[in-house]
């Protein structure tokens, strides 16, 4: 491995987390909505979530290379605005990350907030807790493992992203190459041994991870 | 004070929940079958759940009114609420349930100080420890003590000895006394437990099929119910204040006027208890010479008579008024009449004795 | 055996003979620059022999690993020697059917509706260009000749860092098409696929690497008489017109 290497897989790490992070206060937010509130149309909204998740990465890669190009939408905008990239920029690959792994966040946390009892949340009320309060206080602490898990499982899925970052990242060396890019790249360059080195960071990555958020289920299931 | 309830409607699974009734006592119980919408109009007060239309105030605060489209917000409103499952947060220990609804800054009002409830309720020893590790009795006490600690101007509580086995409502009942006497805070009980409304409650609601059948003092609707269905549910004829003078093996000595009656001893010890005595379980002799197993043969005179039905309606004087039902072929067979002396027989079983 | 069985095997045997004689399949692995005018000359190749002609376009490293790999390529059009002398290392290609034809030329191409000015190599280190799409650079033909060029001009250092390296030089083109990028370089012959880009500067033949599509049989080809044919016809006038009018160099 190379400090190259190494440096590939600090990156992937780091826009991992980021994009994690960025994607949870929407993710939790979209998740409660779900899981307390019903309106007409929801199921359209619980569908359009879970695109990402069914469909082809590299489809939704497309439709984000047109959007963050710098003639799309928002890249364009940012692009007049502010003279800021976004296509092959990093935020080109902590958007894509971040949007392949958001139905997977919502998923685990909208579960683990209906599997919070709304008595207790209505009781809070009643002591006086206005909303915030009940949700940091009851809601959250109640969902904390659950979260949890999808946390790690959406940082896990960042980790290994490869259809939809390709199309926007560009797999600049030392800039928006990620380990998965990065195999993918050494294949092609017939360097076998080196993607297979990568494969084996990538391997006891995503081992950590799931067993991890496999380790926070079942503590879960035994204080039950 | 006062809980105004007006044109309320709320459309719920099998029939829609209409109410209109105002109480003024310390402590209301709001009685019915399961299922007549109790725990409904406990959410509709504490703001829980919107009704169809609603008119709701306490003392001289609306907090509900579907024509102004005004409703207080939950947690602004100051009402204090037990459900039935007690909701204690399983993530806190005790301490911090009880705290939870705790106005932060400053003494209040000593009366509800963490020391006085907790002091009140006995669970000062189990103050530290985890929610889950306390028992039924125990959880309930915390319950009603977390309720009180955030200085309810009304509290709710729905069926707060239902899921507890008998030895235990009795031993919860005189902490519900105490918080009504102590604590002195307008409450609304629902039960559907005719002994519990008559251990607890002032005045009473009954409410079937979501509808409300009779409101009225404790005493008064159990003893004179409005129609055939609210006695169904709530009939009992003869109610009378005594005295427990004795108790042993199992057996209570209970005095009312000085007449001495044996009954079955309760579980919690009480010394002023209400006896109770169901129209039918009210036997007429005409002589008292043989021996049965009944303990409780009473010397009594014929004060009236009346029809009910297939049934008649006897009030006697036994030393104490004592109503009996009896068939109305049985009334021709005894030759009953008003003025004669008739013996009366009251098996032990048949007299529950409510503390009060 | 009775004559009707007799006959049923005679049929069986000339039509299992016969059969791949009628319709062979030819398969080429051709690099990613030739798309278009190897289309338009397969077309023309298949009216005359009756042969079919399968593609498979992409980088020419991409291409080479496959057959690497074992992919049933017959035919490989490389956009450089490299790929090719790889193969020729690893003993996957036929040396005597071995032959390059064509040349091409490098050029910079900006959006259509782009105002930047490229007078000279240098000019791609101003500021206001602030990335430029080449075919990767480590391996594709048209990144490795990109390279080589400002590698000679002695401006690779300050150009690295502003390259997005892309799959192959069609998505090269795509990436200025779509204004991502300020500058790309490609091929002459993509330019003119093109509307969408326009030509901002020609590299001087002199200044640029020699560039050489190599094409040869696949050892491992299930169709070598076909294939030979088809390479023949690559050979041939007809096909030498059709890669000139698409801005091909020829080189013999």
């Amino acid at each position: 491995m190379t400090g190259e290497d190494w440096h590939v897989v600090w990156f992937t790490a780091w826009v991992s987390a980021s994009s994690t992070l960025a994607i949870l206060p929407f993710g939790l937010a979209l998740a409660w909505v779900l899981a307390r509130r019903n309106w007409p149309g929801k199921s359209l909204l619980e569908t359009f979530v879970s695109l990402p998740l069914v469909m082809p990465p590299v489809a939704t890669g497309l439709i984000l290379l047109k959007i963050l190009g710098r003639r799309g939408a928002i890249g364009g905008w940012f692009h007049d605005q502010f003279n800021l990239d976004i296509i092959f920029t990093w935020r080109a690959v902590l958007i894509a990350l971040g949007v392949m792994s958001f139905p997977l966040l919502v998923h685990f946390a909208r579960v683990a907030f209906e599997e919070v009892n709304p008595r207790l949340e209505q009781i809070a009320r009643t002591l006086g807790a206005g909303g915030w309060r009940v949700f940091f206080t009851i809601t959250l602490p109640l969902a904390a493992r659950g979260i949890t898990a999808g946390l790690i499982l959406a940082f896990a899925r960042a980790l290994g992203e490869f259809g939809a970052t390709i199309m926007v990242a560009g797999n600049i060396p030392g800039k928006t190459s990620t380990l998965s890019l990065s195999i993918f790249q050494n294949v092609q360059l017939g360097e076998d041994s080196h993607a297979f080195r990568l494969l084996g960071v990538s391997v006891v990555l995503a081992f950590a991870a799931v067993w991890s958020s496999q380790f926070l289920m079942h503590r879960k299931c035994k204080t039950k | 004070m006062s809980l105004l309830l007006k044109n309320v409607s709320l459309p719920l699974a099998h029939f829609t929940l209409k109410v209109d009734f105002e109480v003024r006592s310390r402590v209301t119980a709001v009685f019915g079958p399961s299922g007549a919408g109790k725990t409904s109009l406990l959410d509709l007060v504490a703001g829980l759940r919107a009704a169809r239309s609603a008119f709701i105030q306490l003392d001289d605060c609306v907090l509900t009114d579907t024509a102004k489209s005004i409703s207080v917000p939950v947690h602004q409103r100051g009402i204090g609420y037990v459900p039935q499952d007690l909701a204690l947060f399983p993530h806190l220990s005790v301490r911090r349930n009880l705290l939870y609804g705790r106005k932060s800054g400053g003494a209040g009002d000593p009366l509800f100080s963490f020391e006085h409830v907790t002091d009140v309720l006995e669970i000062q020893p189990l103050v530290s420890r985890g929610v889950t590790e306390l028992s039924g009795g125990e959880k309930q006490r915390v319950a009603l003590a977390r309720a009180l600690l955030a200085s309810p101007r009304l509290l709710l509580l729905d069926e707060p000895l239902a899921s507890l086995d008998s030895p235990l409502k009795e031993k919860i009942i005189p902490y519900l006394s105490r918080i009504r006497d102590e604590f002195r805070i307008p409450t609304l009980c629902v039960t559907h437990d005719r002994f519990e409304a008559l251990a607890l409650a002032d005045e009473i609601v009954v409410l079937v099929d979501g509808r409300v059948v009779q409101t009225g003092p404790v005493p008064e609707v159990f003893t004179r119910p409005a129609n055939a269905e609210v006695a169904r549910l709530v009939a009992i004829e003869t109610l009378q204040p005594g005295s427990v003078i004795r108790m042993s093996e199992g057996l209570a000595t209970v005095s009312v006027n000085r007449v001495t009656l044996t009954a079955l001893a309760p579980a919690a010890t009480s010394h002023e208890v209400l006896v109770c005595i169901r129209g039918e379980d009210v036997i007429l002799q005409r002589d008292a010479a043989s021996a049965s197993s009944v303990r409780n043969r009473l010397s009594a005179r014929v004060l009236s008579l009346r029809p009910q039905g297939a049934l008649v309606r006897v009030e006697l004087d036994a030393g104490f008024p004592l109503f009996a039902l009896v068939t109305r072929s049985a009334c021709a067979e005894l030759n009953l009449r008003e003025g004669e002396p008739i013996t009366a027989l009251i098996k032990a079983p048949a007299i529950h004795l409510v503390p009060r | 055996m009775n004559r009707r069985t007799l006959f049923f095997c005679l049929c069986c045997g000339v039509s299992a003979i016969a059969l791949p004689l009628r319709a062979a399949e030819v398969m080429v692995f051709a690099a990613a620059s030739l798309t278009d005018s190897l289309t338009g000359i397969a077309a023309a190749y298949e009216k005359q022999s009756g042969d079919k002609i399968l593609f498979n376009f992409g980088a020419s490293s991409t291409l080479a690993r496959q057959i690497e790999e074992g992919a049933p390529a017959d035919i490989f059009f490389s956009a450089d020697e490299a790929q090719m002398d790889g193969l020729a290392k690893k003993n996957l290609i036929d040396p005597a059917t071995r032959k390059s034809r064509l040349g091409n030329s490098l050029v910079v191409v900006t959006p259509a509706d782009s105002a930047l000015q490229i007078r000279s190599a240098s000019d791609l280190t101003n500021a206001g260009v602030k990335q430029i799409a080449l075919a990767d650079p480590k391996a594709v033909p048209a990144g490795v000749y990109a390279k080589a060029w400002l590698t000679r001009q002695q401006l690779w250092p300050d150009i690295e860092p502003k390259v997005v390296p892309t799959e192959n030089v069609r998505a090269t083109l795509a990436a200025v098409e779509a204004g991502n990028v300020e500058l790309g370089v490609v091929y002459k012959t993509d330019a003119g696929i093109s509307q969408k880009v326009k030509i901002a500067y020609e590299v001087p033949l002199a200044d640029g690497p020699a560039i050489s599509y190599p094409m040869a049989l696949v050892r491992e080809s299930k169709q070598p008489e076909a294939a030979k044919k088809f390479l023949a016809y690559l050979s041939s006038k007809e096909a030498g017109q059709v890669f000139k009018r698409y801005g091909f160099i020829l080189l013999e």
